[in-house]
């Protein structure tokens, strides 16, 4: 009886809350856009003021502000949601803010739950699992609207629009291709064989050319110092084996040392368009006997295949490690620790090290202009002609121009008709290069728009992008400076065999053909990554006496899983991707 | 299961209807409580169910039932063609066995334990430190346990390495037999204290008169454990057993992802990351049902057997 008492007043507050609740989230609601509606118009005026002081062409016409959502496949740790100075002048000049969310890890499954949900951003940057989108009609065909409403677009392309196609089935265009850069080149080694300057100085710049040269340079520094200032163990050389991150560091060097180029997993032949899964290469076999070798030599940081990223680079940050097999971004953030700690002397030179001198470093193979990642607008886009002019912006002059350089007056300045990064903006770039970004948004929009490659120059004769040799070295820290002195280089590529040495490749680069999502080929390819991932770091970390073994019964799981079916299936795509392109 | 939210004193059979809706009408508003549960359990466990009709589709999002293509069993044929699906079978038994056995026996052992402590602010102090770890994420954990197991400093190495038990630091992540058992040992590090709580509060319901008579009976303390502490939370332990089988085959993935690497990877890899790398990642949506739908079936009778079996053999069940 008293039980009940209570029971009624506590269900009729229950029940009253959850009714007010639901007003005032209502009436919330309704603020909030009566609120931003507001906004919005006060923007407009911002906006359009802005536009006509900062350009004088853009003017008050038809700049409604609008919010595009984004969903990007690589992670933007720095974003500052628009609000860094190209970003500002980005929205002064489309109206258009973004609201972008960017993946965290693998962005695979992210891409597939988007596919699923039906809940579409209006621009998305999907990079290798575009067939997804595809297959579930997420995204538009912008042919037509890049024909009416992005001029920018069409002059940055040129005769490079059939590139854009989808397949030989569907020759829709779906995305704008934001990676693959137009002209240019590579003008600077981001990656391949490190080494820290304080290494190659202390043993008097020996040549680095083969993994030989490579291990002994380790060795030799090894033992004159193994163990740093506070008694912790050097490092010789470490990995990172982190879920995709053995790409990086430890599959795809075994074609680069080898003579072979970079078509993701696999080796075509250049003439009969053959495909090979590339760890059947004999000589990669070697390459990965080398590495065995390393491990029982001790060179090897025996955490290689255990550590998760974050540990690797902050391995890289205490500044312990002599040598690294990786691409430049990929421990960018531990490098930088060292650059703010002062510590020059322990970062890391470029080396184009190959397993023999008889093979040349390919990390310089050309691959064409080869789209295929890139920005698309999807159908859930409720004003895709908005879309389609924001996109068409960031490939104008005027947006490559604000990634790049930033904001004429703020990151660059125009003296005698060149533009020109002003010392102290070189300095804070330099030092600090994670507050640099956030304050200026430079690179933010890189991915976003499509560009011009480095070392191509707009009308005013300036280049587009910031790295062209005389900036690459004014970019550089002393130690490098020193070190590439003492090798006869002004910029790490000279190390390297250079573009003009190798063939062009009809199909570009494989990596970026789209395999479909539920073809036989990518389950194969599933598997087959499971297999090397687990039978790799074995064969590396087994004796020497048992690395063959282990790698013939790599091999076996290979064909016996289906290797050659999938090998056949790659064929088959490369063989329509040399077709699609070649009219 | 969520039989448990139904509304109790079902009638079991036609004689007692009567007297059912007379009690009914008297506890209209614990009945009125609790629709708003059986709703929320209507909604989001079972309107899902739908979805399994994916399964037997070449499922393609953005379309509509009728336009999808339908494949009867193809996606279950090839599931069980799969010799890695046999594999992460293996490793998510073996692992949620493991995580069984030492799950139940550990918090038991350390409850009772607990509950001989007569000192009551020493008893409060270590029962809320060791129930601390439930609320830090796997993803700390993970790095601590690396952290502790590694090489490099790593404190258990340096440990073994100063008792003089090892002469050279061990590889401990990277030994594909110790995954399962480094993946048990940080859950019952994690959960022991937790798990604990309930079985706290079991033995607390245990009247005191039954340990002052074993007293008087001249009972010693394992004594009085063994017939009084024991027995007294027999149904407790039951029925959580029961519940903890049918969840056996889904201890989803974070533990393994985040621990896992290379090396082990044939150790460490489970039904649910099978399903997220082969079904989802890969877009094959349908895939990812089938092995989901094969998941709960095998759950499903999992519950029911460890429920008919300890009801045949202790009178003990939960329906």
């Amino acid at each position: 009886m008293r039980n009940k008492k209570w029971i009624q007043p506590a269900v009729a507050v229950v029940l009253l809350t959850g009714l007010l609740a639901g007003c005032s989230g209502g009436n919330g609601g309704n603020d909030n856009a009566g609120n931003a509606a507001s906004n919005g118009s006060a923007n407009n005026g911002d906006t359009a003021n802005n536009g006509g002081a900062n350009s004088g062409e853009a003017g008050g016409d038809e700049l409604e502000p609008i919010t595009l959502t984004f969903y990007g496949s690589d992670s933007s740790p720095n974003w500052q949601k628009m609000q860094d100075a190209a970003g500002r002048a980005i929205t002064a000049a489309t109206g258009v803010t973004l609201d972008a969310e960017f993946a965290v890890g693998d962005s695979t499954q992210k891409i597939a739950l988007i596919a699923a949900s039906g809940e579409y951003p209006d621009l998305i940057s999907p990079k290798g699992e575009l067939s997804k989108l595809v297959d579930a009609g997420a995204m538009l065909d912008l042919t037509d609207l890049i024909e009416e409403h992005a001029p920018n677009i069409k002059k940055l392309f040129g005769d490079q629009m059939s590139r854009l196609r989808y397949s030989t089935d569907d020759p829709s265009i779906y995305v704008i291709p934001t990676y693959a850069e137009v002209g240019g080149g590579l003008l600077d080694a981001g990656g391949g064989f490190g080494l820290q300057h304080r290494v190659v100085k202390e043993l008097g710049y020996p040549e680095i050319r083969t993994v030989e040269d490579f291990e002994n340079a380790i060795r030799m520094y090894l033992e004159k110092h193994p163990v740093d200032e506070n008694g912790n163990p050097n490092i010789g050389l470490t990995l990172d084996s982190d879920d995709w991150r053995t790409y990086i560091t430890v599959t795809n060097p075994a074609f680069f040392t080898t003579g072979a180029p970079d078509d993701g997993e696999y080796h075509i032949d250049i003439d009969t368009l053959e495909v090979t899964y590339h760890f059947r290469r004999d000589v990669e076999k070697e390459y990965f006997r080398w590495l065995n070798h390393m491990n029982a030599e001790g060179l090897l940081d025996k955490e290689s295949f255990v550590q998760k990223t974050d540990q690797y680079k902050a391995k890289i940050a205490s500044g312990r490690v002599l040598g690294l097999i990786d691409q430049g971004w990929g421990y960018a953030d531990g490098e930088n620790a060292l650059k703010t700690e002062g510590k020059m002397d322990y970062t890391y030179g470029h080396y184009p090290v190959t397993l023999r001198e008889e093979f040349k470093e390919t990390s310089f193979w050309p691959t064409g202009f080869s789209p295929g990642w890139g920005v698309g607008i999807t159908t859930g886009a409720e004003d895709p002609v908005r879309a389609i002019q924001f996109l068409d912006f960031l490939a104008s002059d005027e947006g490559q121009i604000l990634d790049n350089w930033g904001v004429e007056g703020e990151q660059y300045v125009i003296e005698d008709g060149k533009r020109v990064v002003p010392q102290e903006v070189q300095e804070f770039a330099k030092n600090d290069p994670t507050g640099f970004q956030k304050e200026s948004g430079i690179g933010f929009y890189h991915n976003m728009g499509g560009h011009y490659g480095d070392g191509v120059k707009d009308e005013t004769d300036n280049y587009y992008t910031k790295n062209f040799p005389e900036q690459i070295v004014e970019g550089y820290t002393d130690a490098e400076k020193e070190t590439l002195a003492a090798y006869d280089a002004t910029v790490w590529k000279d190390l390297f065999p250079s573009e003009k040495e190798f063939p062009v490749r009809p199909w570009g680069a494989a990596w970026n053909i789209t395999v479909p999502a539920t073809s036989e080929t990518n389950i194969l390819a599933e598997k087959m990554k499971e297999i090397t991932w687990k039978r790799v770091p074995e064969a590396i970390l087994a004796d020497p006496a048992d690395f063959d073994r282990i790698w013939d019964a790599y091999m076996a799981d290979l064909e016996k899983a289906g290797v050659e079916r999938m090998e056949d299936g790659y064929e088959a795509l490369v063989k329509e991707r040399v077709e699609l392109w070649s009219d | 299961m969520k039989s448990d939210t139904a509304p109790y004193g079902a009638p079991t059979s036609a004689a007692r209807a009567g007297r059912f809706w007379r009690n009914a009408a008297r506890s209209k508003y614990l009945y009125a409580m609790s629709l708003p549960f059986v709703a929320w359990v209507f909604v989001f466990n079972y309107l899902p169910l739908w979805g399994w009709t994916m399964a037997f589709q070449n499922f393609r999002p953005g379309r509509g039932l009728f336009d999808q293509e339908w494949a009867g069993l193809t996606h279950f044929r090839m599931l069980l063609q799969d010799d890695m699906f046999y594999l992460v079978l293996r490793n998510t038994l073996a692992m949620s066995l493991m995580g069984l056995i030492a799950g139940f026996t550990v918090p038991i052992v350390f409850a009772v334990l607990l509950n001989e402590v007569r000192n009551i602010v020493f008893k409060r102090f270590v029962q809320t430190v060791s129930y601390l770890p439930h609320f830090v994420s796997w993803v700390v954990v993970a790095g601590l346990v690396t952290k502790m197991l590694s090489t490099q400093n790593g404190i258990v190495n340096d440990v073994l390495l100063w008792t003089g038990l090892i002469h050279e630091p061990v590889q401990f992540m990277a030994k594909g037999e110790w995954f399962w058992g480094i993946v048990t040992a940080a859950d019952v590090w994690k959960e022991t204290g937790w798990n604990t709580i309930i079985y706290l509060a079991a033995i607390a319901g245990i009247g005191p008169e039954l340990y002052e008579a074993a007293r008087v009976d001249g009972a010693s303390r394992v004594r009085q454990i063994w017939h009084i502490t024991l027995p007294g939370i027999r149904t407790t332990i039951i029925i959580l057993l029961i519940m903890s089988i049918g969840h056996l085959i889904s201890i989803g993935f974070e533990k393994q992802f985040l621990l896992g690497n290379n090396l082990v990877r044939e150790y460490s890899q489970v039904l649910d990351l099978y399903a997220l790398n082969y079904g989802l990642g890969m877009g094959r949506f349908s895939f990812g049902t089938a092995i989901n739908m094969f998941n709960s079936l095998v759950s499903v009778i999992l519950l029911l057997v460890a429920n008919g079996l300890f009801k045949r053999f202790t009178n003990e069940s939960i329906m």
